[in-house]
């Protein structure tokens, strides 16, 4: 088993699958891609996003333990630690271009200063670092050239003031990004709302950042199966232990000066989740690498490190979506959101890969059996086929994998018109009440009221102004009630047209007419000539009418129905388009109602009065059965 | 059935078309990158890149290839090329599909083109299919996918057809279609791996013919290498 092959292979499977997600997201949008809303804006999305800036901390923790503090012992870290910093900063910047809303004025921060927002500062820091970052790491690739020595000497000899310069930024931005959250306290639940995040961002990022090292270590080692320097990962285990105590100190101390200690321990949800990530980003790793016995155990350090690189990842993510307040009902990831930010953790992995296989970052540069430069072709020694040149065979295997799991990514990924759009697919669900209509179709926190019985009343007393002359003609040529001015009463034998019977979705089109179920054997088991003139491409205009086999329905509006025409608007729009167009014309007519047009007139926020509590209500409109079979038309069997 | 037929003509169909599109290029970059390679390794890298370019356009626009034997194969062959590119791209149901899935649309083929186009490249293939088995020179060529690829292609022509221009149940129009689709489907996942790659890689073909003759240093070494140990 070659680790470093199937790992990689491993990797280039995630980058596909995520690169065809990339593609929803450009395409559909966002909507299609997360699950995220106004309540939660950011979520596991960016929370998951902030924690790589956290755990590229290594970076200026390392070159400040080397270069400031002169720890020759950290020496071999100091590259690996940079690159880690500086890929991780990448992709950070990378998966911003998926998360903003307007990708291409990403660079508008260079130029439209906003001083007072701690993003603009955030922003600049991360674009200042990575600048610093690149300067930092620049020398290692250009010593496998002479042409660029001149250059590399420069960056050496500013080496010192380079790497202050970004412990300073680095400094000044881990600890801003827990400034953004203090203008939330309001948004952020009490127990992770502090006034000190940033010192808790600080600090808890020092500390990921030297786990992350030590993690880095472990599993490099594993993979080019070289024996492991237990020594120097127990060395940064020691270290993030002063660190992670301090951490514990600072959250509990928080805790107890403001008096949360009750909402600890209260057994919410959010208490349980403030728990666990303390027990995972401190506690538990705290416990493992005090003992340094246990410091120096190979498994121990494993696992150690990976629970406290979990517990600093998932603080981040509570903090930028779990824990905002009454929304851990409402948001939980979706899938594309999780694997298209591994996916971009992945891209990352493998140009880590490439360049330690590539540069002299690591101390001994490590040497894949297979990529060596120059090997004679391989043979299979029963068949005598040519199975390839090794140097090969490696590309077209990553490039297989990327293949079949972009298109995985593609077939996953909903291909619905809808999507196109952008739009949600919600299923309408029926008004509630009896007098006055709850109307709330997709069961949300907003719903419009409808006083049916005052419109009854309103239609009978004669002083309607928004029936045109053709519709009262109507009216009265069916000999219907009034209920027709507002209900289709289009199919046979119907008294009454609940709305979302047949605007069965909230906000895309609907097709009425079901080609397919039509064209189905175990639907209406119609051949295509019984319906389209023969000889004749098939569209909807070769093909008859509805009413050629329904003539018992009626379509009061458009007397030329055909199927081209079969897409019903969505629920929104038809509400929209049935209340609004009457209640703009009654407002000329009636003078002591201005705001009868206005959207606060209809809708209103929260739960509806006389009902039963919570968004779930069920209390619905009695429903008709209403629907009669057209009789046999002749011709057709 | 229907469910099946949903499932053939979505999820799947857009895995099949990204292996295909996908696979297309990556078989094209990886033959394109091996062939750089060559080149830069080659002892002698003097190209007669004029007489390349020639041969090349010559394989593309197979005009004089009509004169040359086997005359008939050749008539036969390039007409079913025809038919097999521009029948499902301007079919107007498929680019129906299109607009109705990702709302994109282009001009479509008329009904009377549509029906003979296909009858033709059907006819050919049967032709194509009957000089690969009886024909001694070309059959003395032919490897199994050869043939494989001659019936497999004929399945959604021949489907395609009956369900365009036969009266059927709805039952059996229903089968038909998903056989239609799937083999659709199949013939996309395939393209990239087998033969059918030439689509993309035949411009190329006569550089990397070329390219094969330009050995790098020391190859003798390598292949009396190679051959012993294959002893």
């Amino acid at each position: 088993m070659n680790r470093v092959h199937n790992t990689k292979i491993v990797l280039w499977l995630i980058t596909g699958l995520a690169a065809a997600i990339a593609l929803n997201r450009f395409v559909f949008g966002l909507g299609a891609t997360t699950n995220l809303n106004d309540e939660v804006p950011w979520g596991f999305w960016i929370g998951f996003k902030l924690s790589w800036v956290a755990l590229s901390a290594g970076g200026f923790v390392i070159g400040a333990i080397f270069y400031m503090m002169k720890r020759e012992k950290f020496h071999s870290l100091v590259r690996i630690a940079i690159l880690t910093a500086f890929l991780g900063y990448s992709s950070f910047i990378v998966s911003l271009i998926f998360d903003l809303g307007l990708p291409w004025n990403i660079w508008h921060m260079i130029i439209y200063w906003n001083p007072h927002s701690p993003l603009f500062e955030v922003g600049w820091c991360v674009m200042l670092y990575t600048t610093v970052l690149v300067l930092e790491f620049l020398p290692v690739p250009l010593e496998s050239t002479g042409r660029y020595a001149a250059v590399r000497t420069f960056l050496l000899k500013f080496r010192f003031p380079i790497v202050l310069l970004g412990i300073m930024l680095s400094t000044l931005h881990q600890s801003s990004l827990g400034t953004l959250f203090l203008i939330m306290p309001r948004r952020l639940f009490p127990l992770f709302y502090s006034h000190i995040i940033p010192i808790e961002f600080f600090v808890s990022a020092i500390a990921g950042g030297l786990l992350m090292l030590a993690f880095e270590t472990l599993a490099l080692h594993w993979m080019y199966r070289r024996k492991v320097e237990t020594d120097l990962v127990r060395l940064l285990c020691s270290v993030s232990v002063w660190i992670l105590g301090l951490y514990f100190l600072v959250k509990i101390g928080d805790v107890l000066i403001e008096g949360k200690l009750g909402l600890l321990f209260d057994g919410s949800w959010m208490s349980y989740l403030y728990i666990g990530e303390l027990l995972l980003s401190t506690v538990i790793p705290f416990v493992m690498f005090v003992v340094p016995k246990w410091c120096a155990n190979r498994k121990v350090q494993w696992i150690g490190t990976s629970i406290g690189i979990i517990g600093v990842v998932l603080n981040r993510i509570d903090i930028g979506g779990f824990a905002m307040r009454d929304a851990t009902l409402w948001y939980t990831p979706s899938w594309m959101e999780v694997v298209l930010s591994i996916g971009i953790l992945s891209t990352a992995a493998l140009i880590f890969l490439f360049l330690i296989e590539t540069f002299h970052v690591w101390d001994i540069q490590p040497r894949d059996p297979e990529e060596l430069a120059h090997t004679p072709p391989l043979f299979d020694r029963v068949s005598g086929a040519w199975v390839g040149n090794p140097k090969t065979s490696a590309l077209t295997r990553h490039t297989l994998a990327f293949v079949i799991s972009f298109a995985i990514g593609m077939a996953l990924i909903s291909g619905r018109k809808l999507h196109a759009e952008g739009i949600e697919n919600v299923t309408v669900r029926p008004a509630s009440g009896i007098d006055t209509l709850c109307v709330n179709g997709n069961r949300d926190r907003q719903f419009v009221e409808f006083p049916h019985q005052s419109h009854i009343a309103w239609m009978r007393s004669g002083k309607i102004s928004s029936i045109t002359i053709d519709s009262i003609r109507y009216v009265l040529a069916t000999g219907a009630d009034s209920c027709v001015v507002c209900h289709h009463l289009n199919l046979p034998g119907e008294k009454l047209s609940n709305c979302w019977e047949c605007h069965t979705s909230m906000y895309s089109e609907v097709d009425f007419f079901r080609h397919d179920w039509h064209a189905s054997s175990s639907g209406a088991n119609l051949k295509c000539d019984d319906c389209h003139t023969p000889g004749e491409t098939r569209t909807a205009r070769t093909a008859k009418k509805c009413t050629a086999c329904h003539p018992s329905y009626t379509f009061a509006d458009t007397a030329g129905y055909g199927a081209d025409a079969y897409y019903i608007p969505s629920y929104v729009d038809a509400m929209h388009k049935l209340c609004v167009s009457c209640h703009t014309i009654e407002l000329r007519a009636i003078k002591d109602k201005p705001n009868l047009a206005l959207c606060s007139t209809c809708h209103r926020t929260g739960t509806p009065p006389g009902l039963r509590a919570g968004m779930k209500w069920d209390v619905s409109l009695p429903r008709f059965d209403n629907v009669v079979l057209p009789a046999p038309v002749p011709g057709i069997k | 059935m229907e469910s099946l037929l949903s499932f053939a003509r979505g999820p799947l169909f857009r895995l099949c078309l990204m292996v295909m599109l996908l696979g297309l290029a990556r078989i094209l970059f990886l033959d394109l990158w091996e062939a750089y390679r060559a080149y830069r390794r080659a002892g002698d890298r003097k190209m007669p890149w004029r007489l390349i370019a020639r041969r090349s356009f010559e394989w593309i626009v197979p005009v004089k290839r009509l004169s040359r034997d086997p005359q008939l194969y050749s008539i036969a062959s390039i007409l079913f090329h025809v038919g097999l590119i521009v029948v499902p791209i301007f079919l107007f149901a498929h680019i129906d599909l299109w607009k109705s899935g990702i709302g994109i649309s282009w001009p479509a083929l008329s009904f009377r083109w549509a029906l003979w186009l296909t009858i033709s490249t059907i006819f050919f293939a049967a032709v194509l299919l009957i000089e690969r088995l009886f024909v001694k020179s070309i059959h003395s060529l032919s490897r199994g996918q050869d043939y494989f690829w001659l019936v497999l292609l004929l399945f959604p022509f021949v489907t395609g057809f009956v369900c365009a221009n036969v009266k059927i149940s709805a039952g059996l129009y229903e089968f038909l279609m998903i056989v239609h689709v799937l083999s659709g489907d199949l013939i996309f996942l395939l393209i990239p791996f087998t033969k059918i790659a030439h689509c993309v890689l035949a411009p190329f073909s006569q550089v990397i013919d070329a390219l094969a003759w330009k050995f790098p240093p020391a190859t003798d070494q390598d292949i009396l290498e190679t051959l012993n140990r294959n002893h």
